[in-house]
């Protein structure tokens, strides 16, 4: 090349120019296109997902409208729980021009919503389109936020689209603390956080709709793109297999037994269908206001005030933690005597045992170097199997556990289904708490669990293997879910009952029903007896684990079944820690018991049949006989059944003691009073305990008074234990008292 | 300035050419006054005549390209015509007025001699100077200095800078073609006119012409025969500079000050309002390219032009037209692009004289580098300043001025085209 263009400068100049010119062309299309490709490469093709994800965000705008949550229903369909319409505030404050516009709209919203003025206009002055300023508004705030945006479209009409309202949902409980523990509550996001509301969330919650626009970037929808609209879906209703109405009448006793026997550590009621293992209702007391269910008591509000500031936050959600706690299902303790239902009916069920069986009992049991004592320490001497379950006798039970042997006391144990969570569906089922976790157990081991002792059961799994006893030895999955229902109506799921495994034959459970029934008819209201009812149950008193040895904290139970020919409800009540003066299953559980039943069993139209003892303390309604002439009134009330006793001289009477529609024993004292004047008459109420039945009849009628009696069975000789009215209080002539009897002896088992 | 003098007397180095013009110029007008079956036959050579005609392939790109462009201009342009001026058809009823007159100066220019453009090359580059000049002094309302608006016609003195600085080095390659190794016939015109040119440029600011005038002064020098010992030199200052640049973090500067060059994704909105609104278009170019994929969301699909893109008819074209039709469509077009390049540095190749063949070499040139550094542009490896995308960017004084430059590489392929006969 170099000597051609010596020779040729014209020629070699020609030809450096097309070499260059190669040159140049393979530098823009291969350097420049080439890195352009590639750079369109890189950008299109493998970082195009992300920038497209990035574009998306920018453009589409997604509104989420929220479902309504679905409603609880207890079995009859009255609500539980509900969410109502409330609205959320948000404004788009980026369509906001001067000082002077944001001021006004800030110091209105700030009044309208009772919100702080300084961090709405803070709000105001944002350069968003989407600012939250309250939620969950009801509908009288929503009126005014309607009328102030009209108002300020009005003034500014560039301002109209600045305030929106959303829907949004608030849950209500109408029923406020009434089974707190199965419903649970929801967070602010809508969110189940305990009970159903937590275990049933995916139901309730349905599925929030979309609207999904397309958006230019002046946030105004674009003229030729999409809309895509998902209608938001209500979530699922739920109905329980709680009847409001038992769960009430529960809770109204399960109060008073906490306050009448000084109870420290709450107590538990679980009212179970025998047959299906519905749940009817399940109580922990001291429940919680679902509607406010942050809000600490303030006697625990002061405690916590008490403690160190460091300690204060963690004081207060262990507190929270504690009242939300279902102690029916996530506390365990001793089921103690309660027990022995059960291993009796292991017993008969492998014949280890039978009717004809006796039992002696010296008092006290020695194995090995453990010395068992019986409650009697005098020892129960020789006992048939009925009376050995009606004693509550230990040593006769171990026993009963004795020739069973530790590995079918076990595989009966897991058979009862202790061993394994019941399966209920509320969130927070507790595991038991065996000897061993192989279920092997040494001779005293079986020795004490034979009674109920040293092993740990939740109050669900005792009440479920009570109602497998009653029900003909079918150990069922407990449930508090009947049916799920969605928006539209259609039915979703319903629970069946579900059959785990029968435990114990029919034969066996029948003659279980039949003890049990009498081991109450024996103790009276100490042992859960209702008059013109047939009920089985057993008493327990267990001893708690304590931290601090020597103090002595007690479980008083009782579980017990009716009618006891054809089971239809199991109940367990249950007091952790009674401090007040009894602390026996049967002097504080027991009578609860009576109380809940007596008036269950009437609701679930369970017919009472009253024997020829019994009628005398069957009760009447009082007719009302206000405003009758004084003759026709008398009349009246003899008729239904009443003795009567005028006071006064006036024509009409002007009022009546008992009032109207209260209870009172047949043949009981109405008074009517005919003016005014007559009814400064007061009565002082007498001692009425330590007496039997007809004592006490004939004391309150001395005085004037009305007894309800109530515990009293004809096979037991019965002695008053308790009175409703406190002896030297001040009671108008004709007043009902009731009175509680138990058995001559109780069983302090 | 001794040579310049020189160019007048030497003009006759291309005299043959001239006098083929002049030819055919003297058998024009005196077809005029003859019969009419002369004319027949004569008619037949004179617009795709073989001989004498220009190259229709390159006439055919061409008009490929300027379909293409418009609709995809059109398409990229609807929205914010129809947000901002209330009419969907604002830009696209313009740019077709203006490319009907750019291919009617298109079709005049390429039966024009280019030849009689030496006697320009002085003139056009102390017109170029001067209007460079001038836009500096005229107001403008956002600080930016690119534009002069006469009436509603806006003008852009680089692109008339671009077109006069390579009118000039075509000539003086031609001139100077037996000195061009010598640094003072190829160094030193380089640095003067660059120098001159990027002080003027910086003044605007107008980043992206500096480095296209910057290219277009090497590419012009590097054909015309300047030893390759001096653009390595070159290349290496330059290395140097940006290494020092890039180590004392003056580039890093530099970049943010150069509206977040290089950083479009780094920002968000909270953290760096400022910097987030300053790289907002390259982003949003970004964010557009990515969205187009292998296929791309369809012809006028675009989302990104709806407001997001903002001028989205202009520079940043080509943004939407990848989120249209996907990397396959922007590599055809691309494609294109390169066969426009190729055939117009080749058919220059052929032309008869020195000039012809740098001139043709040049306005060919710089297609291809304006299409390459736009690309870079919206792809955030070039600072965001103003380099149109040619036949797709809106714009009339430059829609005009490349049909123009197109009628250039024409009347050179006629004289190229002789050899063949």
């Amino acid at each position: 090349m170099a000597k051609n263009r010596e020779k040729n400068p014209q020629k070699g100049r020609l030809q450096l120019l097309r070499f260059r010119t190669t040159i140049l062309i393979l530098v823009i299309l291969i350097v420049g296109f080439g890195a352009v490709a590639v750079r369109l490469f890189y950008l299109q093709l493998i970082q195009g997902p992300e920038l497209q994800e990035l574009a998306v965000d920018q453009q589409l705008v997604d509104t989420k409208l929220t479902a309504k949550r679905g409603t609880i229903y207890d079995c009859n369909g009255k609500i539980l729980a509900q969410s109502a319409s409330v609205w959320q505030v948000v404004i788009a404050p980026a369509y906001i021009e001067t000082d002077e516009q944001r001021e006004y709209i800030a110091k209105n919203l700030s009044k309208i919503l009772d919100l702080d003025y300084d961090n709405v206009l803070e709000k105001v002055k944002q350069d968003s389109y989407y600012v939250i300023v309250k939620r969950k508004i009801e509908s009288d705030e929503r009126e005014k936020i309607l009328k102030f945006s009209e108002k300020l479209s009005d003034k500014y009409t560039k301002l109209s689209n600045v305030i929106t309202l959303f829907d949004d949902y608030k849950r209500y409980y109408p029923y406020n603390k009434l089974a707190s523990s199965v419903i649970g509550f929801t967070g602010m996001d809508d969110q189940g956080l305990e009970g159903v509301e937590y275990k049933y969330d995916d139901y309730l919650t349905g599925t929030p709709g979309r609207i999904i626009t397309a958006r230019n970037a002046n946030q105004t929808d674009m003229p030729f793109q999409y809309e895509q609209n998902v209608d938001a879906k209500d979530g699922d209703s739920i109905k329980l297999t709680i009847d409001e109405t038992i769960q009430s009448i529960a809770e109204k006793y399960m109060e008073q037994g906490v306050i009448d026997n000084d109870v420290k550590n709450r107590g538990v009621c679980i009212i179970m269908d025998v047959n299906t293992a519905a749940i009817k209702a399940m109580v922990t007391t001291d429940g919680y206001d679902l509607n406010s269910p942050y809000e600490l008591s303030e006697d625990t509000l002061n405690d916590i005030a008490q403690l160190p500031k460091k300690k204060r936050a963690e004081a207060e959600s262990a507190a929270l933690g504690k009242k939300w706690r279902n102690k029916a299902i996530a506390d365990t303790y001793y089921p103690g005597s309660v027990f022995k239902m059960c291993t009796a009916s292991m017993g008969l069920n492998e014949g280890t045992i039978s009717d004809n069986s006796t039992f002696y009992c010296a008092g006290s049991v020695t194995i090995y170097d453990h010395t068992i004592s019986c409650h009697d320490t005098d020892g129960h001497g020789t006992q048939t199997l009925f009376q050995a379950i009606t004693n509550s006798c230990n040593p006769a039970f171990i026993a009963i556990g004795d020739s069973l042997g530790p590995e079918r006391f076990y595989k009966y144990y897991q058979a009862f289904g202790f061993s394994e969570p019941t399966g209920i569906d509320l969130p927070g089922e507790s595991d038991d708490l065996f000897f061993n976790e192989d279920g092997s157990m040494s001779e005293t081991d079986l020795a004490v669990a034979s009674f109920g002792q040293n092993f740990s059961i939740t109050p669900i799994q005792m009440v479920t293997a009570c109602a497998a006893v009653a029900n003909g030895g079918k150990v069922l999955q407990p449930y508090v879910v009947s049916s799920i229902t969605d928006a539209d109506g259609n039915v979703v799921r319903t629970t069946d009952s579900m059959v785990k495994r029968q435990v114990i034959s029919t034969e066996v459970s029948r003659q279980m029903c039949d003890y049990l029934e009498r081991n109450t008819a024996a103790g009276g209201m100490n042992n859960g007896y209702i008059a013109g009812y047939r009920v089985g149950g057993k008493t327990g008193t267990s001893e708690k684990l304590t931290d601090s040895e020597g103090s002595e904290d007690y479980i008083a139970s009782f579980c017990g079944f009716a009618p006891a020919d054809k089971p239809q409800v199991a109940c367990l009540v249950f007091f952790d820690t009674p401090k007040g003066d009894f602390y026996y299953g049967s002097q504080v559980s027991a009578p609860v018991f009576v109380n809940i039943m007596s008036e269950v069993l009437p609701y679930l139209e369970v017919q009472a049949e009253y024997s020829e003892d019994e009628k005398q303390y069957v009760d009447t309604i009082a007719g009302s006989y206000v405003g009758l002439t004084t003759d026709k009134a008398k009349e009246q009330a003899e008729s239904d059944g009443f003795t009567v006793t005028v006071k006064g001289e006036g024509k009409k009477v002007v009022s009546q003691i008992p009032s109207a529609a209260s209870k009172i024993p047949t043949g009981g004292n109405v008074v009517l009073y005919t003016d005014e004047a007559s009814k400064k008459e007061k009565v002082t109420v007498p001692s009425l305990v330590g007496y039997s039945v007809s004592t006490v009849n004939s004391i309150a009628s001395s005085y004037g008074l009305n007894v309800s009696i109530s515990g009293v069975s004809s096979s037991a000789s019965s002695v008053s234990t308790s009175q409703s009215i406190a002896e030297g209080e001040q009671v108008d002539e004709g007043t009902v008292i009731s009175v509680e009897f138990g058995g001559s002896t109780v069983v302090h088992d | 300035m001794a040579p310049f003098v020189q160019v007048m007397r030497e003009a006759d180095i291309n005299k043959v050419y001239d006098e083929q013009f002049n030819d055919r110029r003297d058998r024009r007008e005196a077809r005029s006054r003859r019969d009419a079956p002369e004319k027949k036959r004569k008619l037949k050579q004179k617009l795709f005549d073989r001989g004498m005609g220009i190259d229709l392939p390159f006439l055919l790109i061409v008009l490929v390209l300027l379909i293409i462009g418009m609709i995809m201009m059109f398409s990229a342009s609807f929205p914010n015509a129809y947000y901002n001026k209330h009419d969907s058809y604002y830009f696209i009823k313009r740019q077709l007025l203006f490319a009907v007159i750019g291919l009617a100066a298109m079709i005049g220019i390429s039966f024009f001699n280019y030849n009689k453009l030496h006697k320009l090359a002085i003139p056009g580059m102390a017109v170029a100077w001067g209007l460079l000049v001038l836009v500096l002094i005229i107001p403008s309302p956002d600080g930016v200095k690119r534009w002069i608006g006469i009436g509603s016609f806006n003008v852009q003195p680089s692109e008339i800078a671009k077109l006069a600085i390579i009118l000039f080095l075509a000539h003086w390659g031609s001139m100077f073609y037996d000195k061009m190794q010598y640094a003072k016939y190829s160094v030193l015109p380089g640095i003067v006119i660059f120098g001159i040119t990027a002080v003027l440029l910086i003044a605007e600011p107008h980043y992206s012409g500096i480095v296209i005038t910057g290219i277009l002064i090497v590419v012009m020098l590097y054909v015309s025969g300047m030893k390759v010992k001096y653009l390595l030199i070159g290349a290496a200052l330059l290395a140097v500079l940006i290494a020092v640049a890039w180590v004392t973090g003056i580039l890093t500067y530099a970049m943010q000050r150069m509206d977040g060059w290089g950083q479009a994704l780094v920002y968000t909105s909270s953290e760096n309002t400022e910097m987030w609104n300053a790289t907002w278009q390259t982003r949003n170019s970004l964010y557009a390219i990515g969205s187009g994929g292998l296929f791309g969301l369809g012809l006028g699909n675009s989302r990104q032009k709806y407001l997001y893109l903002p001028e989205s008819q202009n520079d940043f074209v080509f943004a939407i037209v990848c989120e249209e039709i996907g990397y396959i469509g922007a590599m055809i077009i691309l494609l294109i692009f390169a066969l426009l390049v190729w055939r117009g540095i080749t058919l220059s190749l052929r032309s008869k004289d020195r000039f012809g063949k740098l001139l043709g070499i040049g306005l060919s040139s710089q297609i291809g580098i304006q299409v390459v550094l736009n690309i870079l542009v919206i792809t955030d490896w070039l600072p965001n300043t103003g380099i149109s995308l040619p036949f797709f960017s809106y714009g009339g004084s430059s829609l005009i001025m490349l049909l123009a430059q197109m009628g250039l590489i024409l009347s050179i392929s006629r004289t190229a085209n002789i050899e063949k006969q």
